[in-house]
């Protein structure tokens, strides 16, 4: 019926599959680049230390990769992982079971995202504000909460868990598995992922199809406050302590692995592999130059150009299109 | 062509009648749409030259053409004899051409004169005179005749006066070429005459206009010259002495309005919804009946009041006062989620803000509001979204290459399909169509018209929005009125004649502009 020539265009998702393809691509790369270069690159020592250095981040930047798709920006998530270290620390240490405790922990990002969706949609504010806000406060809060100090975890099977291994590959490693492949599911075959989507295209729209846009924007930031939570729990674990001040400026590390992976800060554009892909190729590049012995404030000026040319190809890429 | 008022301003440059602006084979191609079809014009010096056509005609894709906003695909456009790329709307406004858009673009949050001056201030040693501008921009705003100030902030003022701020803003910069894409959309009768009185005034200083306009009465008033376009096609140019209205629409239309108009009568059945002396921000008690097989039209100039009314009876916005009975039953509709599970669906007026997620798939667009069906309590199933979106596609015709492309890349009409299409695959015992087939083409318009009669044969009502009244008056089994919020007159198919309706519309008697002698 429809007969008019119209020039053959590539299909949204394929395009999404490329993409991953070519970060996917990068990080062999890199990783291939690093082993000829250094010796120990290649150990299985290293490789783990790798994946349990980039695991945290990953999931952090799948939580902040749903709140992006809104349109939004979470700045709080690196602060929520110090707080919730604080809160498993003492939970744990004032002898509740260690299953209750975390638990709790990740009910208390649960509450600290529902506040920010409360913010958000209650309060009007924008969510750059409500999130930079919480992300001072809640350093203050575990400050106060811990007079400054760290608290030591008495609770060796809780930190051994971080640092063994099943099947040969980091524990942590597992818990991006855990989380990534029900967050794909979610974000790519449920109608709540189409509803992250469509909230950030259009929200009007959304709203006047019948979409719950504020339930919507609840979700994605409980979400992104879960996966933080769920970060702080893993972190205590790994550092064995409970400390505030912990995980400084992960939750640029987080945005930066989000929009490495695909992305777009305007919002409706995202998956799930992207952002994990993403923050593998940052712990690649640190961890690289620290065996290459580059300054560490390279690593930094590294990963600013990498963000730079990764964002700018892939929006050629998009206009070009 | 004329030489009024030529002892007040000497001509730019080129003495009137000369040509200024030649189109040669001008062309321009979206995917999936052929927006404009080779062109050639040539635009006298100094004329008031007017462009009418339907919505869709190309009117202005020729203007983002000529101003740069978008590149052509192909043909030439020669600039006072020479070519000109016009790549870029710096480049079009480094020669003379200027436009005022039907929408302002204006900073709504800097002042009348700094809007004014926007990108030329004044300054001295790097500090912004503003004192001086505001000075100057009030000189030339009075000079205009416009009595505005000039110190307030542009959002402070109505729509209509921001229009005649840009239309000012286009005179001070040496505009030679200036492009009117319809400037009185959301003027008053007193603003519209103050733009005639700049438009004319421009006209004597020997500055060539392009007057785009739906309004005849407005062309034939105002231009010299008049050029039809027609589903991207220049169909004439005709000198206004020498036209007539009638001519001038047959130009536009091409076939009678009856081929246009499908329209199927049902005996209408029991009352779908009714609005007893509903009232909320932007209108106020207004009660009304829409019944099973019938067609409501709500016509009315721009922000009379109508868009708010449905948007509000379809829970977007809180009503203030009144009563909204459903097949009977005085419900409450408090959010569009109400609504939608009653059984209404709206198609809102602007696709781009509030009908489409634009950068999302066609597939997605189309199953937006019937997600829940089509998955179970976790999963979507992908073969139904496939088969929904696929459906959609093929029963309305909708041009795309896959239900993967963008909505963003298909054209105005195809994108109007999917705001519509949506809703066929949901249901609804209430469709809410507001201004359906803006930059719609003339086939789309058909099978939009159509379709309608197939949503009331299957017991379904609806009400229609549109300004532009030969749509309401052929489709409307009813037709209410608007004017400033209120619902001020109701008539039955076609009982009374367009000038009746268009007298209530406007309420005000059609002054001076009014009559076309």
């Amino acid at each position: 019926m429809s007969t008019e020539a119209i020039p053959a265009e590539k299909p949204k998702r394929n395009y999404n599959a490329l993409f991953g393809l070519t970060l996917l691509a990068l990080l062999v790369l890199l990783w291939i680049i690093l082993s000829v270069a250094t010796p120990s690159f290649a150990s299985a020592n290293n490789i783990s230390n790798l994946l349990r250095q980039g695991s945290m981040i990953a999931i952090l930047a799948v939580g902040q990769t749903f709140v992006i798709i809104t349109g939004g920006i979470d700045l709080s998530v690196g602060a929520v992982v110090g707080f919730a270290t604080v809160i498993v620390a003492m939970l744990i240490n004032a002898g509740v079971p260690v299953f209750i405790a975390i638990l709790l922990t990740l009910l208390v990002g649960v509450a600290i995202g529902m506040f920010h969706g409360f913010g958000i949609v209650r309060m009007g504010l924008p969510p750059f504000i409500i999130t930079l806000a919480t992300l001072t406060s809640l350093r203050g809060i575990g400050l106060l909460m811990t007079n400054g100090n760290s608290i030591s975890i008495n609770n060796d099977a809780f930190q051994l868990f971080s640092r063994s291994s099943f099947l040969g590959v980091p524990n942590l490693f597992w818990m991006v598995i855990l989380v990534g492949i029900p967050a794909y599911i979610f974000l790519h075959h449920s109608r709540w992922g189409r509803y992250l989507f469509s909230v950030g295209s259009n929200a009007e729209a959304s709203r006047l199809s019948g979409v719950n846009v504020q339930r919507t924007i609840y979700m994605a930031y409980t979400l992104s406050g879960l996966c933080a939570a769920f970060v702080g729990v893993l972190l205590a674990s790994r550092i064995g302590i409970g400390n505030p001040t912990q995980a400084e400026g992960w939750e640029l590390q987080a945005i930066a692995s989000s929009v490495i992976g695909g992305t777009s800060l305007f919002g409706a554009v995202g998956s799930v592999h992207g952002p994990l892909l993403g923050a593998f190729i940052l712990a690649t590049i640190n961890n690289g130059a620290n065996l290459l012995n580059v300054n560490a404030f390279w690593q930094r000026i590294i990963t600013g150009a990498l963000i730079i040319v990764i964002v700018y190809f892939d929006g050629l890429r998009r206009r070009g299109k | 062509m004329t030489s009024t008022a030529q002892e007040l301003h000497p001509a730019p440059t080129l003495e009137p009648g000369r040509t200024i602006l030649e189109l040669k084979g001008l062309e321009k191609r979206y995917p999936g749409t052929h927006a404009l079809k080779p062109v050639d014009l040539a635009f006298k010096a100094g004329e008031i030259h007017a462009i009418v056509g339907e919505n869709g005609a190309g009117k202005s894709t020729l203007i983002k053409l000529l101003t740069g906003v978008m590149p052509r695909t192909s043909g030439d456009v020669m600039w006072e004899g020479h070519p000109a790329a016009l790549a870029t709307p710096h480049e079009a406004m480094a020669l003379g051409i200027n436009a005022v858009h039907q929408e302002v673009v204006l900073c709504r949050h800097l002042t009348v004169a700094a809007n004014m001056f926007l990108g030329e201030e004044d300054s001295r040693f790097g500090i912004l005179q503003q004192r001086a501008m505001v000075r100057q921009a009030q000189k030339i705003i009075d000079d205009l005749g416009f009595d505005l100030p000039a110190h307030v902030v542009l959002g402070d003022l109505t729509i209509g006066q921001q229009q005649l701020i840009a239309a000012a803003r286009a005179t001070v910069r040496g505009t030679k070429f200036l492009i009117f894409d319809e400037p009185t959309a959301y003027l008053t009768r007193k603003e519209a005459d103050q733009l005639f009185t700049l438009i004319r005034r421009l006209k004597g200083e020997g500055v060539t206009i392009i007057y785009i306009s739906h309004r005849m009465e407005e062309v034939f008033e105002l231009a010299d010259r008049v050029s039809v376009l027609r589903d991207g096609t220049l169909v004439g140019t005709r000198t206004i002495s020498e036209t007539s209205e009638p001519e001038l629409v047959r130009m536009m239309i091409n076939r009678s309005i009856e081929q246009i108009y499908h329209k199927e009568h049902f005996t209408p059945g029991a009352a779908i919804v009714e609005a007893r002396n509903l009232s909320g921000k932007g209108f106020e008690n207004v009660s009304m009946t829409v019944r099973a097989g019938e067609i409501v039209g709500l016509y009315g100039l721009i922000g009379a009041g109508r868009s708010e009314f449905v948007t509000t009876l379809y829970g977007r916005h809180r009503k203030s006062a009144g009563q909204i009975l459903w097949q009977g039953k005085p419900v409450q509709v408090n959010s569009e989620h109400d609504a939608i599970r009653l059984g209404m669906a709206l198609a809102p007026e602007s696709r781009r803000d509030q009908g489409l997620c634009l950068n999302l798939p066609v597939g997605l667009n189309l199953n937006l509001p019937i997600y829940k069906r089509i998955s179970n309590n976790l999963l979507i199933s992908n073969a139904q979204e496939k088969t929904e979106a696929d459906r959609q596609i093929a029963d309305l015709r909708i041009k795309t290459p896959t239900r993967n492309a963008l909505a963003s890349s298909l054209s105005g009409g195809n994108q109007q399909k999917i705001v519509i299409g949506k809703w066929l695959a949901h249901g609804a015992k209430l469709f809410i169509f507001d201004e359906p087939t803006v930059g719609v083409d003339v086939g789309t318009k058909a099978e939009i018209y159509r379709l309608f009669g197939a949503l009331l044969s299957k017991g379904a009502g609806i009400i229609l929005i549109s300004s532009y009244l030969p749509e309401v008056y052929e489709l409307a089994d009813t037709l209410h009125v608007f004017r400033r919020g209120k619902l001020v007159a109701t008539q039955g198919f076609r009982t009374a004649d367009h000038e009746e309706i268009l007298t209530q519309a406007l309420a005000e008697k059609q002054e001076k502009l009014g009559g076309q002698t």
